[in-house]
């Protein structure tokens, strides 16, 4: 049972000369490409955060909420924990804690987007539209596609886990794909910790 | 089992390295308050703690969380080298684009 989420490798997954089943192969190809992607948008912001766009504009980093993405950040941060503990769970042939930590997964993720969402409210209430100057443009594609992507995320935990309780556990298959999509939700996970560092906390 | 799963570490050990992440990021807020109180030395030393601080959590999470320190080289090698790629480049454009001082 430890095989099911741990590797197919003696299970007849998919083989290559690696010896890497070459799903998991692909997906770790995958996120170093996403590297560039996040990369590129960071890099953007980092462009435009310093520069004057005129007088009575208004920049994102003059309405940062520390103490309220703080909390964001730590909640996303702790979704990687419950999501690690429901690979661990499955793992153990523990298919309740499996189902368990990945509806709390999803919860935590969707607290966390939920954030996102009332933060850009508030912004827009202000006055910081998208358009209104290169930084602001910059910092709702970099904030707004990592919100995209935990969105993403949370549909394929609550897939996972809405599979798990009709059918009352998952199979030897669906055990990788618990891996895959445990490793894409840590990987936004990281992508965070970059973005709350460098767009965030060094103004 | 290819990559070594044996030796993943248990529910206990992942709460732990949980509280260590809080405590990290807990740190990292704490020094963003504490940058507008110190003169212009501490200020100077905050960006680089800050950086520290998170590339420790980076680690963390990749090596521990994604299990990257327990799977095969070739997996390391990928995604060490996509991230350092990356950052290269970004690094060099921002400081061609004036952006970052390398120099």
């Amino acid at each position: 049972m430890a095989d099911i989420a741990h590797g197919h490798e003696e299970g007849g997954g998919h083989h290559q000369l690696t010896g890497i089943d070459s799903r998991k192969l692909g997906m770790w190809v995958f996120l170093s490409s996403e590297f560039l992607f996040f990369g590129a948008l960071i890099n953007n912001y980092l462009l435009f955060k310093g520069r004057d766009f005129g007088p009575g504009t208004l920049y994102p980093v003059e309405l940062y909420d520390i103490p309220f993405t703080s909390i964001s950040s730590f909640v996303l941060l702790m979704s990687s924990l419950t999501m690690v503990l429901a690979h661990s769970a499955l793992a153990r042939g523990d298919q309740d804690q499996t189902k368990t930590w990945l509806f709390a997964t999803a919860l935590l993720g969707t607290i966390f987007v939920s954030g996102q969402f009332f933060e850009f409210g508030e912004f827009i209430l202000h006055g910081l539209k998208l358009n209104i100057n290169p930084a602001a443009s910059a910092f709702y594609m970099l904030t707004g596609f990592h919100g995209l992507h935990v969105v993403l995320g949370i549909l394929m935990l609550l897939v996972l886990a809405f599979k798990s309780m009709r059918t009352g556990g998952l199979s030897e298959a669906e055990g990788l794909n618990v891996e895959l999509v445990g490793l894409y939700w840590h990987f936004v996970d990281i992508i965070w910790i970059v973005i709350f560092v460098l767009v965030y906390l060094i103004q | 089992m290819a990559g070594g799963a044996h030796h993943h570490p248990q529910p206990r050990q992942y709460v732990s390295i949980a509280i260590v992440l809080a405590v990290l990021t807990a740190a990292e807020v704490a020094l963003f308050y504490l940058e507008a109180g110190v003169d212009a030395i501490g200020q100077n030393l905050t960006v680089p703690a800050l950086l520290i601080l998170s590339a420790l959590k980076f680690y963390l999470v990749v090596a521990m969380f994604m299990h990257l320190r327990f799977e095969k080289r070739l997996l390391s090698r990928f995604f060490t080298s996509g991230a350092i790629l990356a950052g290269a480049l970004y690094l060099i454009t921002l400081s061609v684009l004036g952006a970052v001082v390398l120099f």
